[in-house]
């Protein structure tokens, strides 16, 4: 029906240019799905949710040179400032700013150091009672810290904080049983009571293997070089980030103010090599695609520059336009099965390759399919403009001799 | 000949705009393309220190006990503890050495009228400037005796001389890093690499620092680290001192040994330190293990290339590859339709070999044209990499040899593209076309 047999043996005629189509075709498929389902990849990471509201968020980050103050007496008068100030919500201190890729991270254990025991690589953050809500994050069990649990400090195994508020990751990931609220872990050697459970709240790292068993420790070690953590009203995050040096030079000058930065802003210089990644690629497979159609655009336009004498007979012979139009969809049709079937193969092995040598997940076989559905229905587009003006040929050029 | 094969495929060109565009623009967006990702990664890979990167050296230690693990490949720590790193800085090997490591201070002049600033700074022994040929614009390192007696000077880039001293000869001159005072000995010229290889703990394509002091200095300043501080077993650091003398390791260490003696020389003493350091009670293991890597195998180790890079590489090539199937599709078509011409022209006596070596210039001048266009394209992509990514400031560029790689690799692709097509269009048999004409 479809004129299957008498179509194969024309290509078996003029092989070089089906092969070459075969090629291109099976090629396109490989890099595609490869490229689209590292796309994809790296759309599902940056849509994720940190836990954070980004836009409310800003940190700013402290270096005291002046020896004539207590570092933590002078960040409780910089807090306090901070909070009075209207448009803020409140602020906290902390050690590591989140979504940054800078912060410290230590493995909590159910059992101290020398017994055997589950242990899991915890970023955390020092802050105090303030934290969850400078934070911006709601707790699902449990309570806060109270004022009196904040441990001010040097010294964290021997005499530091009591307590730690946990992320519900951290929790299924030490009691897959569910009941970690209440339960003690050690963190650095020492025992902490889970007195709260938080959801999403991702680490300094949010693109790394650690990036969501998180844990709020009430403690605060000052340093001189020290973080601070803002969250205001959304509308008015630009006018207060940009006073905060004044404000805070204000209080105490023999210091600097640097990295006045949105957490939004943040995150973006973060993520800033996997968003360029992910143009590149989408870049080359939107490219790889054009140059595709336009290769099976010009090759059916050879071939049937080649065949205009053919064409004119069966015409003369009586075949309709639709059955010259079905010629050449179906000797496309076949083709490109061929090439897709080839290109899936050399997909899968492509996907392979790159696992073993990369940190790239295997191949999902739905954007090998999803792939092939798309290059297919682009090569029939391809074909049906040159395939409809091969049908209005006329029948006389047969009579003709060249 | 081959000035007369230039003139006949300018005039083929010029018969087929089209389908000659279409060719001269596959080549180009496929060397374009490749151009782009081979050239940032051509930048990440570069050797930084092309004279001498075989004869500088970063050692590392295992001063793990046994059944403790590291996350690095080769199971060793990256940086070395405090202590180590003074011990082999105090071997007694006359060649130049230095432990380094970054930390950062406020830098002002004790006056109001200038703004203090944050500026990063290395700490590092006075070697650490003849190891990596730091060239001075003025002065030089500081002395062996203010070393020693722990003097409080530094170094500064010409980028902070500009600022704050406008240009002038600064040595001599008083700085305040934090609340302390520094008599300036020298200024370097800014520092410019492409992967900060003597230090890829804070990001390899970071900037350097502007500012160097004695390491000593370190101990008395109880001046931390802003680079990773990481620890293998449970230790409580109260202070500086518990610091001092961990396991953690946050210093790093180059060495400069320029023969194969002396780089024995070298590891035989980092051998013996860690026998003799066993006996009294650390580095308990099995058996006692030492890297000594060159600056190249050290970036290696250290993956400076980003997995992305060699990921993008291989595909913008397999890219160059269907951009190729496809001009050699388009080839075929056209010289297929010169056969009759080509017929005649072996008629008349042109060897199949001539027709050839046309053929194949004529594929060339595309080539060509498509490579210096894909040269355009790709400086394109890597100005639209730069604008949205200011970390590929210095990487995203093309250099001399990328220039010249670019209409090589043009060539090479539209070659591979015109050896079929030419090789089918000389075998044709003049007779059959002398025939239907």
């Amino acid at each position: 029906m479809l004129d299957i047999k008498p179509i194969f043996n024309a290509i078996r005629r003029s092989k070089i240019g089906a092969v070459l189509l075969l090629l291109q075709i099976a090629l396109t498929m490989a890099i595609v799905s490869n490229a689209a389902f590292m796309i994809n990849d790296h759309v599902s990471y940056l849509r994720e949710d940190t836990g954070f509201p980004e836009k409310e968020i800003f940190s700013l980050s402290v270096m005291t040179f002046g020896k004539d103050r207590s570092l933590s007496q002078q960040a409780e008068l910089d807090e306090t400032m901070i909070r009075s100030l209207p448009g803020v919500i409140d602020a906290s201190l902390t050690q590591a700013i989140p979504l940054s890729g800078g912060g410290s991270s230590s493995s909590v254990r159910l059992k101290p150091s020398p017994e055997k025991s589950k242990s899991i690589s915890v970023p955390y953050y020092y802050m105090d009672e303030h934290g969850l809500n400078t934070f911006g994050i709601k707790l699902l069990e449990g309570r806060n810290f109270r004022p009196e649990e904040i441990i001010v400090g040097n010294d964290f195994t021997g005499n530091g904080p009591n307590t730690v508020i946990v992320s519900q990751a951290l929790a299924d990931a030490l009691f897959p049983d569910g009941g970690a609220l209440g339960e003690t872990v050690y963190l650095k050697n020492r025992p902490l009571e889970i007195i709260g459970i938080v959801g999403t709240m991702k680490s300094p790292w949010p693109n790394g293997m650690r990036d969501k068993t998180t844990a709020i420790v009430p403690f605060m070690d000052v340093q001189n070089y020290q973080h601070i953590l803002v969250r205001t009203d959304k509308t008015e995050r630009a006018n207060i980030m940009a006073n905060i040096e004044q404000n805070m030079l204000d209080v105490y000058d023999k210091r600097v103010i640097i990295n006045v930065d949105g957490l939004d802003k943040t995150k973006e210089n973060y993520d800033s090599t996997d968003v360029l990644m992910m143009r590149m690629l989408i870049v080359l497979v939107v490219i790889l695609l054009l140059v595709t159609a336009l290769g099976i655009f010009g090759l059916t336009q050879f071939n049937i520059s080649k065949r205009t004498k053919q064409i004119g007979t069966r015409r003369a012979l009586g075949a309709r336009k639709s059955a010259i139009v079905r010629y050449f969809l179906v000797e496309n049709t076949m083709v490109c099965i061929a090439g897709l079937l080839i290109g899936g193969i050399a997909a899968v092995v492509l996907g392979d390759v790159m696992m073993k040598s990369y940190s790239i997940s295997s191949l999902e076989p739905e954007f090998i399919l999803g792939t092939a559905v798309f290059i297919f229905v682009m090569s029939i587009v391809a074909v049906i403009f040159p395939a409809m003006r091969a049908a209005n040929i006329s029948p006389s050029i047969a009579t003709r001799s060249i | 000949m081959f000035l007369h094969y230039i003139d006949l495929s300018w005039r083929s060109i010029k018969r087929t705009p089209v389908i000659s565009f279409l060719m001269v623009f596959a080549i180009a967006i496929g060397i374009g393309l490749t151009m782009t990702s081979l050239s940032v990664y051509h930048m990440m890979s570069m050797d930084p220190i092309p004279h001498k990167s075989g004869a500088i050296f970063y050692p590392q230690l295992n001063i793990m006990d046994d059944g403790s693990e590291w996350h690095s490949s080769d199971n060793l720590p990256y940086q070395l503890t405090y202590q180590d790193a003074v011990n082999l800085y105090n071997a007694d090997i006359p060649v130049p050495k230095s432990p380094s490591f970054r930390s950062g201070f406020s830098v002002h002049l004790n006056s109001p009228d200038v703004k203090p600033t944050m500026e990063p700074a290395r700490l590092v022994n006075r070697e650490f400037f003849t190891i990596f040929d730091r060239p001075f614009i003025y002065g030089a390192p500081w002395s062996l005796n203010s070393q020693d007696t722990h003097e409080y000077v530094a170094v500064i880039s010409e980028k902070i001389n500009n600022r704050l001293f406008a240009g002038e000869n600064s040595v001599g001159q008083h700085i305040y890093l934090d609340n302390n005072s520094y008599r300036i000995v020298g200024v370097t010229a800014n520092w410019k690499h492409h992967v900060k290889y003597y230090d890829v703990n804070n990001g390899a394509f970071n900037s350097s620092e502007q500012l160097y002091i004695p390491f000593g200095i370190g101990a008395l300043e109880e001046i931390t680290t802003w680079g990773n501080l990481n620890g293998w077993k449970h230790e409580a650091l109260k202070n500086y001192q518990d610091l001092m003398h961990s396991e953690h390791v946050w210093v790093q260490f180059w060495v400069q040994l320029n023969s194969e003696d002396e780089k024995q020389q070298f590891t035989n003493f980092l051998m013996s330190y860690m026998e003799d350091q066993r006996e009294k009670g650390r580095f308990n293991r099995q058996t006692l293990e030492y890297k000594l890597r060159n600056v190249t195998e050290w970036l290696e180790y250290n993956n400076v290339v980003s997995e992305d890079n060699r990921i993008l590489v291989g595909l913008s090539f397999m890219f160059l590859l269907v951009c190729v199937s496809n001009i050699l599709g388009l080839l075929l078509a056209k010289f297929l339709k010169r056969a009759p011409e080509v017929g005649v022209r072996r008629a008349l006596g042109a060897s199949k070999r001539h027709i050839f070596a046309q053929h194949i210039v004529e594929v060339s001048v595309i080539g060509l044209a498509g490579g210096l266009l894909g040269i355009v394209i790709a400086q394109i992509g890597l100005w639209g990499i730069r604008v949205t990514n200011s970390y590929y400031d210095a990487l995203a560029t093309m250099d001399v040899s990328m220039l010249l790689a670019a209409p090589i690799i043009a060539l090479v692709a539209s070659f591979l593209a015109g050896l079929y097509p030419a090789w089918l269009v000389c075998r044709t048999q003049p007779a059959i076309y002398l025939k239907s004409q």
